[in-house]
């Protein structure tokens, strides 16, 4: 199955090294597609802990707190790593 | 805002407003519970400037500006309400003199330092709503808690490069942004940001505070907008309430 994924947020640049759709099996788990990305990220620019997971545009917890759901093929991953400047 | 008692328009008023009055903007009531409405908007840099002085040309009774510090250079490429005159100078009053010349019905008022836990709780229960534009988490927090606690609106603007992100925060019937980030993410001190997602950040922030003050539309409340500059992309995610959110929970 396929998902697309979105990288915004803070580093919103490192997105470029991130495919935008992730070829899963089916029946796969969010942490596998975030373990996916987090290799094409490499260490240096890895998720932060703080980074939001949204499945489907619904908010479904952080990279460090998240149920681990099974995907859906065409679902949306949307990853939004936190940003506070004044 | 009790609309019953709901202060009246005078003529030059809605003479002022006559151009956001009507069918698809604000109706002659909505417009009044603008003006007996009082905002908080801290900090009044790159998004908070912006959203005050769109808040004060739109009406809005009361205006209240909180921001500590002195103005250095680097801030400029993206201040609205201040110029070269106040580096190196406190921007809270300079500021509030600037907004009082765009609308004299407008009271605007200044705070020259960031309200800390008991200033801010106290604030809250003084205003009807926060737009929250501080560069740290702790401070979003802090206001957070501040609304949750008083049961008034926040909004929070944030940026980072070209992209700004938009949260409306109804307390008891969305998420709070404790129930986002349960721990505060780290602090980018020297962050990124151009100044034009700035200004569009706080101008979003300013149009969602009109419209919960006036009643008008469809607020973005339990939502996270984040327009992607960059990557030319928005996304608006709906957010979820955590049970055990130790704020709001």
């Amino acid at each position: 199955m396929k998902i697309q994924v979105i990288l915004t947020g803070r580093d919103y640049h490192t997105a470029a090294s991130v495919p935008e759709e992730l070829v899963l099996d089916e029946g796969a788990h969010l942490d596998e597609a975030l373990r996916q990305i987090n290799a094409a990220l490499g260490d240096s620019a890895a998720l932060p802990d703080s980074c939001l997971i949204a499945i489907g545009n619904q908010h479904v917890g952080t990279v460090a707190s998240h149920p681990n759901v099974e995907l859906q093929d065409a679902q949306e991953l949307v990853l939004i790593a936190p940003v506070a400047g004044g | 805002m009790d609309q019953a008692n709901s202060s009246q328009l005078r003529p030059e008023e809605l003479e002022r407003y006559a151009r956001q009055l009507g069918p698809g903007v604000l109706s002659q009531q909505g417009q009044s519970r603008l003006k007996d409405a009082t905002v908080l908007v801290t900090r009044v840099g790159g998004m908070g400037g912006p959203a005050a002085l769109m808040l004060t040309m739109a009406g809005v009774g009361r205006v209240i500006l909180a921001h500590g510090g002195e103005m250095i250079s680097p801030d400029l490429n993206r201040q609205v309400l201040g110029s070269e005159s106040v580096l190196g100078k406190p921007r809270a009053e300079p500021f509030a003199d600037y907004l009082k010349t765009m609308n004299r019905f407008v009271q605007v008022e200044a705070i020259d330092h960031e309200p800390d836990d008991d200033e801010a709780a106290q604030l809250a229960q003084e205003v009807d709503l926060i737009v929250s534009c501080p560069p740290t988490f702790q401070e979003r927090l802090r206001l957070n808690r501040a609304a949750v606690k008083a049961g008034i609106p926040l909004i929070d603007a944030a940026q980072w490069g070209m992209t700004g992100t938009v949260i409306v925060v109804s307390p008891g019937d969305s998420a709070c942004l404790e129930c986002l980030y349960p721990e505060a993410p780290p602090f980018e001190e020297l962050f990124p940001v151009v100044g034009a997602i700035s200004s569009a950040t706080g101008s979003l922030a300013a149009l969602e505070a009109i419209k919960i003050l006036s009643g008008t539309g469809r607020s973005l409340a339990g939502k996270m907008f984040t327009y992607d500059g960059f990557q030319g992309r928005s996304t608006t995610v709906e957010l979820s309430r955590r049970a055990d959110c130790p704020c709001c929970g």
